[in-house]
């Protein structure tokens, strides 16, 4: 059905349009940020700490600096402007000074003319470490203030954010039924394929051109100007292809280094992170530990939710306050909840540094109160699908903190579609491929038990808490070889998800041309934003929209003063202006006549406000997205393997803008919250990485997806562009829940940590 | 930039002797572990001598039965013989559960038996490692350890041995042809690798400039009924927690004869000689198959209980004597701080795999 | 050192490689041949599969000497002339692609797989992809993807 709604080749706002750099990418000749190449480059390496935390007693670069072949080694003394950068602090160093605080700071960079050179004379330089204990309990660092700080006086705690709504005391008294749990979530990596990676040109005026793969053009050239003592606009960025993002590129990795070593040593300088390095070179999800109380009533109401959520931000905030504030404000999930009283801690700790991951904050309290609504179900003796039906909101419904859901949230009926769902048959014995296990061929069907769960899950989208939050495009509208093409420049990042696409799509439709260029994205255009959130399609989408709503005032005012007569309620379609009723008065050729008409335009949603800091009382959020999810699997009990048999979406879009891009978005998503369910967690110990490489950190294979079936709603957000709701992070919420209520269905197990692993099933 | 010197050898003498006659030389395969060991710098030679191209690659009946494998045959091209599948499928099925369809149309069976640990702290340059530099101290012992050996373990070393095919190979009592200085000799595979002791830094018994050069399958009837079993976080692409490679012979309703062989547990592919020793007599009780799939069935292994059906002699099951047979082996073990979890798991898919295999044997008759 | 081979039909060789090098680097940084990726660099994920002597390996792996004399056949060859090859078209049209790291390697190893096996189940395509990680698409639309390339290759056949 999919390929064929592709082929009907239709390219406006709805239709299946296909990626503009698909054939490059299916060539190899897409140009990703690890492919650059230019006359004369060096390459960049990074020294990094082997120490979560330690006090450094010297640097002597001067081995490495005699290597042949090298052409810089610089460290902190060398950073010519702020030392410090950072997303919403500026508390990480360019390179590390005194001390150390997570294992994989940097600490030194060297340039040489092979990357290989340049390895062997990194060896070279000689650190002396005075090593410390590091700090690595995130629940003392939240509630312990004797406990040790990770940055000198500063408190440990990046964020604390309650929430108090109602009377505790009284809904103890009124609860006939009380559940508790305590959870754990481990710490995920983003795991995109392409690894951080640029290239820096050192410019005529003193400036740099740095071509790199980000989330955010604008952000880094506004952390990486002052670090390099450079005016911003000095520093010009421009969008390398992206290997992916997933949040792992909001914060900084080789950028400002790229830079310093191009502005040191004269020449283009490459950075390519090796895997093992890319797992220290960017943050990871938080890993939470979660302790939930639920009260209820004996048919399964809600009466309250007591909960403590501590989520461990290691060595440097990165958006540790954003990932907070998401976890409180929807730390109950999409349920009226008349009691609430939550406490959401984010720290610093001497563990790796943790930030933006696909539904950050969201995905953590996901886990813990779904695990929760499972337990109030079985405490009432209710289906897990009713008990949630019974508590879900809907459109006027109030919030934890107090937001009144002003947009369709048609959550029961959603719940009622994933429960409609057809049962996936039994699996047959006769392929191992299909069973527990796999091609390991651990059972043919023996100790195979089947388990179904559910669960839901609610997302913020766009930026929340009073950020005041555009996007910035610039449509161009003129005629080239006679016939009408429109150019859209924005500096949004296309990360995979198909922004490129969409903006192409929206120029086609609002314009009615055919030719849209989509032009590379870079800094000589104001700020899109961020490619996260799922803030893309609602604020660029919005910007592009806006922008292209003015280039067609103008024409059609051209078209006005050519025709010599007033043309209300006209519109542009097929390469025409065409007047109210519908008749075509003029080509866009002739209105153009030669000339170009473009337009900029910012786009911001509506204001949101900050949660109270001390009721987490707010009109937090521009909008919610919600996503439900049903997953089959069999389990092999006598061996502790889980084979997903099916995973079941449903999701409100709002309005389907690409149906082909957004089912991936939903596939991808839900098998990253696979991931999280079953397999993916990097292993901290003493602050250390143990499993830096795609064999130890395992993610989803194409046999341990399952076949996925979707279906997607479209009840429009009256407050947003075209209608349309983020769509990329629900899915991943709500998986990784479901997937283990499934597990836990067949086995009994309680489950109270993700991944689960085959010795919480059996052989424990 | 590290000199490092480049040889294709052409002839497989002058290829020992140039290993042989330097310390920091090596042979190269195909190179799926040693370039990669490279790149992380756990191995630094000075000369890569690349033996893939001599001709060791071809699979040959013997004369009396059994079958030479080349040195050089891709796990890929080893896999798929229909020799191999007909009467080692144990062998077929350790290969493909291993790596990736990429990988194995690389690497070699000499390079398959010669991969080195995933211990992490073993491919991490900057932590203590015995086996990586003798001397430094053991970092698994007290750190990480949930992928480490409880069997054969010594406090220098706590590493596995990753390779799945050396697993099956030595249920197949399977002999390793060396060349080497000396002239060629032979090698069974039980004998071929150490347990870490005070040198774990040694993997093998082989010397510096000791090239591998075949692998010998003996004919072994009953390596006909053999399978093996791997059990990983991940449906495909993962290194081992615990595997089982078994075969067995079954007469007059009894286990007569079997070869048992767990990976995953030790740092070394772990011969189940004390287990093997339980099986033989076993009574398959009341085949035909059925009955027994029932009993197992209805016994499963992960729960403790007895088995309600197909009692045998001493009032026990089949799958109450495989369990035994299998805490025969496993009574040494010796868990980490992290991996306690792989005795019971070794224990259930040794159940698991025997089971399978007499049913199997069940259903044939 | 100098390494002499075939690389999508023509016979190339290529000056002062470091004997450490890989093949995937030789392509990437010596040859101007970037389409085989760099996920990990460590035979881990696949992206940099090509073909070598007509099986699809990870690049990544192999060292710059081990290939003198043999034919190499990377992404950037599949494609004839202007014309994608049924795989390369079907990735596109199904939607296959997000961030296309992983494709390259996808695309040569379904390839590999479609020659060796014209009209493979589902079941054989997930073993035959499952060296092959992408983190975007879930794998779905992969899926989709290689049914429709074989359908368009057997009935072209």
């Amino acid at each position: 059905m999919t390929v064929e709604a592709a082929r009907r080749g239709g390219e406006a706002l709805g239709d299946s349009a296909l990626r503009p750099d698909g054939v490059l990418k299916v060539t190899g000749e897409f140009a990703y940020s690890s492919d650059l190449w230019a006359d004369d480059m060096v390459w960049g390496v990074t020294l990094r700490s082997p120490h979560p935390r330690a006090r450094i007693t010297g640097i002597d670069v001067s081995e490495a600096l005699a290597v042949p072949g090298v052409h810089a080694v610089l460290t902190h003394e060398d950073v010519p402007g702020e030392k410090f950068y950072g997303l919403e602090h500026h508390d990480q160093p360019v390179l590390a000074i005194d001390q150390v605080r997570y294992q994989g700071e940097p600490v030194a960079l060297v340039a040489a003319d092979h990357p290989e050179t340049a390895r062997r004379a990194r060896d070279r330089i000689r650190v002396g470490y005075e090593v410390l204990e590091p700090l690595t309990d995130a629940r003392r660092a939240a509630l312990d203030p004797s406990y040790p700080k990770v940055h000198g006086d500063r408190s440990n705690v990046v964020r604390h954010q309650p929430i108090r709504v109602g009377d505790m005391a009284h809904a103890r008294r009124v609860a006939e039924v009380v559940v508790r749990g305590e959870y754990e979530v481990g710490m995920q990596d983003q795991a995109f394929l392409g690894p951080e990676s640029g290239l820096a040109v050192p410019a005529e005026d003193g400036g740099v051109d740095l071509f790199v793969a980000t989330q955010w053009l604008h952000v880094d050239q506004e952390q990486i100007a002052p670090c390099l003592g450079l005016p911003t606009g000095r520093v010009r960025l421009t969008l390398a292809g992206v290997g992916g993002a997933f949040g792992a590129r909001e914060d900084l990795s080789m950028q400002i280094h790229a830079c310093l070593l191009a502005l040191r040593t004269g020449r283009p300088v490459k950075i390519v992170y090796g895997r093992e390095e890319s797992f220290f070179g960017h943050v990871h999800r938080h890993p939470a530990r979660l302790r939930y109380e639920h009260g209820a009533t004996r048919d399964g109401r809600l009466v309250y939710v007591d909960a403590e959520i501590v989520l461990d931000g290691g060595a440097y905030a990165s958006s540790t306050s954003a990932v907070v504030g998401n976890a409180a404000s929807l730390g109950v999930g999409p349920y009226e909840v008349p009691n609430v009283r939550l406490d959401a801690y984010g720290v610093y700790t001497n563990n790796p540094p943790c930030g933006a991951m696909r539904g950050f904050g969201a995905v953590q309290a996901c886990f813990a109160y779904e695990s929760q609504m499972d337990k109030v179900a079985e405490a009432c003796g209710l289906d897990p699908v009713e008990v949630r039906i019974r508590n879900a909101v809907a459109e006027g419904s109030r919030l934890a903190t107090g937001q009144v859901i002003d947009m369709p949230a048609p959550l029961a009926a959603m719940l009622e579609d994933a429960r409609a769902f057809p049962a996936p048959p039994p699996t047959g014995t006769a392929d191992v491929r299909d069973l527990p296990g796999g091609v390991s061929n651990t059972t043919h069907g023996e100790g195979v038990r089947r388990g179904v769960g559910y669960a839901v899950g609610i997302k913020n989208i766009c930026y929340s808490e009073g950020f005041d939050d555009h996007s910035t495009a610039r449509v161009r509208l003129e005629t080239v070889g006679g016939e009408p093409a429109a150019l859209v420049h924005t500096a949004a990042a296309e990360v995979g998800q198909g922004l490129v696409t969409l903006q192409a799509q929206i120029a086609r439709t609002e314009l009615g041309v055919r030719q849209v260029t989509v032009a590379p994205a870079d800094t000589g255009v104001g700020s899109a934003g961020s490619s996260s959130a799922s803030r893309q399609s609602y604020m660029t989408g919005g910007a592009v929209r806006a922008a292209c709503e003015a280039v067609r005032e103008r024409v059609i005012e051209l078209a006005e003063e050519r025709l010599g007569r007033s043309l209300p309620g006209a519109s542009l379609h097929d390469g025409r202006v065409v007047a109210a009723d519908g008749l075509a008065v003029a080509s866009l050729a002739e209105v153009l006549a030669g000339r170009a008409v473009e337009e900029t335009r910012e786009f911001r949603h509506r204001r949101t406000t900050a949660l109270d800091p001390l009721t987490g009382q707010g009109d937090s959020h521009v909008q919610f997205a919600f996503c439900v999810h049903r997953a089959v699997v069999d389990v092999d009990v006598e061996l502790g393997l889980v084979k997903v048999v099916e995973l079941a979406a449903v999701q409100d879009v709002g309005r389907i803008l690409n149906p082909l891009a957004l089912e991936g978005q939903i596939h991808g998503g839900s098998a990253q919250g696979l991931g999280l369910a079953l397999m993916e967690e990097i292993q901290v110990r003493d602050g250390v990485v143990r499993n830096p490489s795609f064999t130890d950190y395992l993610i989803p294979t194409i046999l341990d997806m399952p076949p996925m079936r979707t279906r997607i709603l479209e009840n429009a957000d009256p407050h947003a562009p075209y209608g349309l709701r983020g769509a990329g992070e629900p899915p991943t919420l709500s998986s990784t829940p479901a997937i283990v209520a499934a597990v836990r269905d067949a086995t009994g197990r309680p489950l109270t940590r993700i991944p689960v692993r085959p010795e919480h099933i059996s052989c424990g | 930039m590290r000199p490092l010197e480049y040889r294709r050898a052409e002839d497989p003498r002058r290829a020992v002797t140039a290993v042989a006659g330097r310390p920091g030389a090596m042979f190269l395969g195909a190179g799926t572990n040693l370039v990669d060991h490279l790149k992380l710098g756990v191995a630094r030679p000075d000369l890569l001598v690349d033996v893939s191209h001599l001709p060791y690659d071809k699979i040959e009946p013997r004369p009396g039965g059994g079958l030479r494998i080349g040195a050089a045959v891709r796990n890929s091209d080893l896999a798929a013989h229909p020799l191999v599948r007909q009467h080692y499928p144990v062998l077929a099925q350790a290969l493909l559960s291993g790596a990736s369809p990429q990988l194995r149309n690389l690497a070699t069976t000499a390079g398959n038996l010669l991969q080195r640990t995933r211990c992490p702290y073993f491919q991490d340059v900057t932590t203590p490692c015995n086996k990586r530099e003798p001397g430094t101290g053991c970092s698994a012992l007290e750190g990480y350890n949930r992928e480490h050996a409880v069997l054969g373990a010594s406090e220098h070393c706590v590493a596995v041995h990753p390779s799945d095919m050396a697993v099956a190979l030595t249920v197949l009592d399977a002999e390793v042809r060396v060349l080497g200085s000396g002239g060629e000799r032979t090698i069974p595979i039980t004998e071929l690798y150490r347990l870490p002791g005070d040198r774990p830094d040694r993997d093998t018994v082989l010397k510096h400039g000791d090239l591998i050069t075949a692998v010998d399958l003996p004919g072994l009837p009953m390596a006909a009924h053999s399978a093996y079993r791997k059990v990983r976080e991940r449906a495909s692409y993962a290194f081992a927690l615990v595997s089982v490679a078994a075969a067995v012979q079954v007469r007059d309703g009894a286990i007569t004869d079997a070869r048992v062989a767990f990976g995953g547990l030790a740092h070394k592919p772990w011969r189940a000689y004390r287990a093997e020793e339980a099986l033989r007599g076993v009574r398959v009780s009341a085949a035909p198959g059925d009955t027994l799939a029932e009993a197992t069935t209805a016994a499963p292994i992960a729960a403790g209980g007895a088995a309600s059906t197909g009692e045998n002699a001493g009032g026990t099951s089949t799958v109450e004597d495989l369990r035994a047979a299998a805490d025969a082996e496993l009574a040494d073990a010796r868990p980490l701080a992290h991996n306690a979890f792989k005795i019971p798991m070794a224990r259930n898919t040794f159940v698991a795999v025997l089971r399978g295999l007499l049913r199997e044997e069940g259903a044939t008759r | 050192m100098r390494v002499t081979f075939t690389v999508n039909g023509s016979r190339e060789s290529v000056d002062d490689v470091w004997e450490g090098e890989s093949l995937l680097y030789v392509l990437r940084e010596r040859m101007g041949l970037p389409g085989a990726k760099n996920a990990c660099e460590q035979g881990e994920c696949g992206s940099c599969t090509v073909y070598l002597d007509g099986a699809p390996v990870c690049a990544c792996l192999v060292a710059a000497g081990q290939v003198e004399g043999r034919e190499v056949r990377t992404v950037e060859g599949l494609a004839d002339g202007g014309r994608l090859d049924p795989v390369q078209e079907a990735f596109v049209e199904c939607g296959a692609v997000q961030c296309g790291f992983c494709t390259p390697g996808l695309i040569v190893q379904t390839h590999a797989l479609l020659a060796r096996r014209p009209d493979p189940s589902d079941a054989e395509i997930r073993e035959a992809l499952a060296g092959n990680l992408c983190r975007c698409t879930g794998y779905e639309k992969i899926l989709d993807a290689v049914r429709l390339a074989a359908s368009r290759k057997t009935g072209a056949e």
